[in-house]
């Protein structure tokens, strides 16, 4: 579904990722480990048009997307949660959700998917009137990952959903991401710092390091303290 | 008390057209962050244009306002892509953006000082006569204004709200990331901002040339007054835009009232540096 091959991406004039490769297959959950500041947000944000790359290509669905705008990328079905979640903070949580489903494709279908969203997260159903500025951490999170599914998407791109909440929420956005791919079959790339969550959801991993592909494994062949070596 | 009651009538006609000047440069600001030093020459255009229809080609009062501010959302739409836009992409855009309206609003200025000449204009009002409530006078044309300036508040809050290029345009003032994320062009909705802002400019220049006069210099007056209102409610927010500019039209009546309209600026302005002093981020302080 997705292939990205020998991609070079820049901040200015520092190099962050170089001649980096990754597949997704439909259907698959793939974890992209790696130290901080090592490229894998650089990654999903290059694939979603937010960083665009200097070379290389990005094929989604068949299509080279590498250097389009991010909200063409969206429309063909892409979405991506960002990590510092970007709500509009005035806005409610239904508001939120509503413009998830701003591209054109989403909206025939905006009503199963925001019925999907509340099932998913019945805490968002309780708290739909309220502002997003005064949600708590993870309830923002909620938001987040919600109005990315309400985009109408067929690979959802997670960075590091985890961050900053507490143990509790952690496992139940956990779960959340679980129950999105075992009841819509869908396909995800997750940036995650928490291995062992990640890597029980996984069906492949891919680890970064300086900005290039260290090693690439199925689950069955990675144990979670290769990974923790590879970090440093 | 007589005089007060009619002063104060006459304080919130002002204000509300006030409201619509200061409305523009709200709506640009709070979704791309340009403050655009060439607001008051935007209006003065769209009043301008209104003007020559009406009394050089003798078009009736509505359909010249419309082919005004039909030219007035092309000429936004044109700002916006061929000079802030590519500004906007380049460092220093804060700077040069601000740098470049307001040398294009004096240039501008003069563009409409050669076309329509030095003399003063105006257009003349909607209707005659007036309305007697006891002792209070008001000319109908105001209580016209009045109710228009309503129906276009009304009318951009309920855009706002529940459009869909509206939402899209507060999405945008809120987090230009999320906005990407969700699918929205933010070229296009800044784009549609500058029309959208522009049209409103320049139908507050209309409904202030029925009020008051117009030359090729008024918009600097007009702008400043706007500049004083948003920075009172608040950089970026339309409803604080219109309660600053009704209460400093209430300030502007009562002043002319008591000290004389001499002393309207002084007191705007001891108002408007306490304000930046004690609340930089306005007395309403939100955003669109």
């Amino acid at each position: 579904m997705l292939t990205v091959r020998e991609l070079d991406c820049f901040y200015s004039d520092l190099q962050v990722l170089r001649g980096v490769s990754l597949d997704v297959g439909e259907g698959e959950v793939v974890a992209l480990f790696g130290p901080n500041g090592h490229g894998k947000s650089t990654l999903l944000k290059a694939i979603c048009g937010l960083q665009p790359p200097k070379r290389g290509s990005i094929r989604f669905k068949g299509e080279e997307i590498a250097g389009l705008p991010a909200h063409q990328i969206v429309e063909r079905g892409l979405a991506y949660i960002p990590e510092e979640r970007h709500l509009f903070s005035d806005m409610t949580v239904l508001e939120n959700l509503y413009l998830g489903a701003y591209p054109r494709h989403a909206r025939p279908v905006l009503k199963k998917n925001l019925e999907f969203v509340f099932h998913i997260f019945p805490r968002l159903a309780e708290r739909r009137h309220q502002l997003c500025s005064t949600l708590s951490g993870g309830e923002a999170r909620m938001v987040a990952i919600g109005r990315g599914l309400m985009s109408e998407t067929s690979l959802l791109m997670v960075d590091e959903p985890s961050i900053g909440l507490s143990p509790g929420m952690k496992m139940a956005v956990f779960d959340a991401i679980r129950q999105i791919h075992c009841e819509r079959g869908m396909t995800i790339l997750i940036v995650e710092q928490e291995i062992q969550h990640a890597l029980e959801m996984s069906d492949r991993i891919y680890l970064i390091k300086k900005g290039q592909i260290a090693f690439e494994r199925r689950r069955e062949e990675v144990q979670v303290d290769e990974i923790e070596r590879a970090y440093f | 008390m007589e005089n007060l009651v009619n002063a104060l009538v006459s304080g919130l006609i002002s204000g509300s057209l006030y409201a619509t000047m200061a409305l523009g440069l709200t709506i640009i600001y709070g979704v791309s962050r340009v403050f655009n030093f060439g607001h008051g020459v935007i209006a003065v255009i769209g009043a301008y244009i209104t003007w020559y229809l009406l009394s050089v080609f003798g078009v009736p009062f509505l359909p010249a306002t419309l082919l005004s501010l039909a030219f007035m959302a092309s000429f936004g739409w044109l700002v916006y892509r061929f000079t802030m836009s590519p500004l906007l992409k380049k460092p220093n855009w804060e700077f040069s953006t601000v740098l470049f309206m307001l040398g294009a609003g004096i240039l501008l200025e003069n563009v409409v000082l050669q076309v329509f000449g030095p003399r003063v204009k105006s257009i003349p009002v909607l209707v005659d006569g007036a309305l007697k409530v006891g002792f209070i006078q008001i000319n109908w044309h105001e209580v016209a204004l009045m109710g228009i300036v309503l129906v276009v508040i009304a009318a951009l809050s309920l855009f706002f709200k529940y459009t869909r290029t509206g939402q899209a345009m507060r999405a945008v003032a809120q987090s230009i990331p999320g906005a990407q994320v969700v699918g929205i062009n933010i070229e296009q909705i800044f784009g549609l901002t500058f029309a959208l802002a522009f049209t409103v400019t320049g139908f507050s220049g209309i409904l202030l040339g029925t009020k008051y006069y117009l030359n090729p210099h008024v918009g600097w007056e007009w702008m400043v007054k706007g500049f004083v209102i948003v920075t009172f409610g608040g950089l970026g927010s339309t409803s604080g835009a219109v309660v600053a500019a009704l209460v400093l039209g209430l300030v502007e009546a009562v002043a002319t009232l008591y000290f004389g309209a001499i002393w309207v600026w002084p007191i705007w302005f001891v108002l408007f540096l306490i304000v930046l002093l004690l609340r930089p981020q306005g007395i309403l302080g939100g955003r669109t």
